[in-house]
Parts: C-alpha cells; structure tokens; sequence
C-alpha cells in the first residue's frame, strides 16, 4: 500500500514541477475560445442555416421574371428584406397570396427592399395570412429597418393579424404596393 | 387574393389622384407624390390604402379627420397623435403628409378657409406629442363635433 502511496506521489510531484498552472490555464483559455469560435467559420455557417435562419431541403421556385430574381420560397429573395415569420411560398400559398383556408390581414407591417434587377426600392406589404395555426415553414426574420416596440408602428413583432375574423398567425406574404422615391 | 386586388386597386386609384397632371395642386402639398409614398409607408399599414382604418388599431381617417378641424383643439390634436408626432419624417413632410391626408381621404370636410400646416406649426405641436390620454382627448372632441352639430339639425 505505502509503495502505491509513493508511486502516486511522484507522480503528482512530476506533474506539478514539469507543468506551470499558467500553461493549463490558457489551455483550458484555449479550448473555451476555440469550441466558441468554430461555429463562427463560414462552413459550420453554410450547413447549418440560410440567412435570417430557416433552411432545410426544399425545391427551389421562381417568379419567371427577370425584374423579380430569386426564390420566393428562400429567405434570401429580395422582397424579404423586413419579413418576420414563416414564408407563404412554403405553406402552400405564394408570395402574394395566401395559403387556402387562411384569410389575408388588411392591417400590415410596410417596408422598402432594393431589387436587385433595378437597384430600386420598392415599398413591399407584409401582409400575414391569418386562421389557420402556425405554418411552421420556412421561418425567416431579417428585420431591416425593425425598430424597438417603443415605436409600435415600425415594430414587426407584433401580431399583424388585425382586422381578420381570427388572429391567429400562419404566414406571412411580400406585396409589392409601389415604388419609393430616392431621397 | 381579393384583399391583394383590392390593395393592388386602391394603389392605383390613389396614385391616380395623387399624381394627375390636370388635377388642382392642393394647399401645402408641394409634392404629392413624395406625399402619397410617405402616407404608404407610415400610415397605410394600420390606416389602410383607403384610409378607412380599423377599430382595434388605428381610427378611420376617410369622411372623418377634417372634421376635427372644425373643434377647439383638434387642429392640434390630429398633429399631436402619437403616429404622426413620433414619425421619423421631417417638420416640412409631416406637415405636408397631413395636408395631403386632410384632402385626400375627407375632402367634404375640408373648409375653403383652411389654413394648411406649415412645418413650423408642426415642430411646435409635436414637441407635446399626445400619449395613452389620446383615447380620452378623441372621446371628448368628437363628443364635440356632436354638440355643435346638434342645433344646426
């Protein structure tokens, strides 16, 4: 038994004579960074969600307009650029119009996004569709040009289903209602 | 998609109005255009295209908001909103969005004498910008407006 206490003994002494407490410190330093800092590389980036979240296997749609390039069923298309909540296009509806079974809100968050066809700003209507459960879809939230809830009327965390028979949220649409003026 | 045709309608017919080359330049609106776009990106969300509104966010503007210009304390008070005096739009356009709103959505009301808003008048009122108590201020003028228009009947 005392020569198992020995053994143990020089072994710790070792340890602590061959080893400084300042060099395990920035090893553990190391690690904590490192584990953070590996989420943050553009490849964990790219499998692990779209921009504005989202994501998942799913055919790609287009608008068959050169002036309206992209996927309307991927949170990147340009006319999301303010959206919070889940893509009509993904719920069975499209970006103008609203799955069957939900009804449209006429009461709406309004933004500008830049097309990128025309690098023009278009005003763009979210109208959330409303009746129906959460989609659960293609959840997408961008957010520009979202200001805090102190100002309710540029807030999009509200719930927009206002003026509807019910207020339950399903999905949200991307209306083009005009041109903005360059200023 | 009806309520997509009938924003898409509205739109138009608005534009319509707002930009014809005939029509009558409207007093304190030097660029209606630049008007109507404000009006779709502040106001038309909870206002709606055609200004009627809704109860539970936002009171109708159409056949409605020029006869607070004709009580005590409603020129002031549809400047001191919170939606039009915390907008992020300057004195000269929120004045202009307002004159341009007044004639547009409740042209019956509008008197011949009308004084349209000028950005100083506006700096000054949204300075004292109304908060909860705008429910109760609303309340008391249009128990005004039914007042004064009692004898009249």
């Amino acid at each position: 038994m005392a020569g198992f206490d020995k053994f143990a003994e020089r072994l710790t002494r070792n340890l602590a004579r061959g080893s400084s407490r300042r060099s395990l410190l920035a090893w553990i330093g190391g690690t904590v960074t490192g584990a953070a800092a590996l989420p943050v590389l553009p490849v964990s980036r790219a499998v692990a969600s779209e921009h504005g979240g989202g994501g998942g296997a799913r055919a790609s749609q287009s608008t068959g307009n050169i002036q309206d390039p992209g996927d309307p069923a991927s949170c990147d298309y340009w006319r999301y650029c303010a959206i919070d909540g889940f893509l009509c296009t993904c719920c069975g509806g499209t970006v103008s119009s609203c799955p069957p079974g939900t009804e449209m809100s006429p009461i709406t968050w309004i933004g500008t996004c830049t097309n990128p066809a025309d690098n023009r700003a278009y005003i763009i209507s979210y109208n959330d569709c409303c009746g129906l459960s959460s989609c659960g879809q293609c959840m997408c939230n961008r957010n520009e040009g979202d200001r805090p809830q102190v100002r309710p009327q540029s807030n999009n965390d509200y719930n927009w289903c206002l003026g509807t028979e019910s207020a339950v949220y399903n999905c949200s649409t991307a209306i083009i209602i005009g041109v903005a003026l360059d200023s | 998609m009806l309520a997509v045709a009938t924003m898409v309608a509205g739109a138009g017919a608005m534009a319509a109005v707002g930009e014809g080359k005939g029509a009558q330049p409207l007093p304190g609106v030097s660029d209606p255009r630049q008007a109507h776009i404000d009006y779709m990106l502040k106001c038309q969300g909870c206002h709606r295209p055609d200004g009627t509104g809704s109860a539970e966010s936002a009171p109708p503007l159409r056949n409605m908001v020029a006869r607070f210009l004709g009580v005590e304390g409603g020129r002031s008070f549809i400047a001191r909103v919170p939606g039009v005096a915390m907008t992020d739009l300057d004195d000269r356009r929120l004045a202009q969005l307002l004159n341009w709103a007044l004639y547009r959505f409740d042209p019956d009301h509008m008197s011949p004498a009308f004084q349209p808003f000028t950005a100083e008048e506006i700096a000054r009122l949204r300075a004292q910008p109304l908060r909860l108590e705008r429910i109760e201020v609303r309340e008391r003028l249009l128990a005004r407006m039914e007042q004064e228009q009692a004898p009249g009947k």
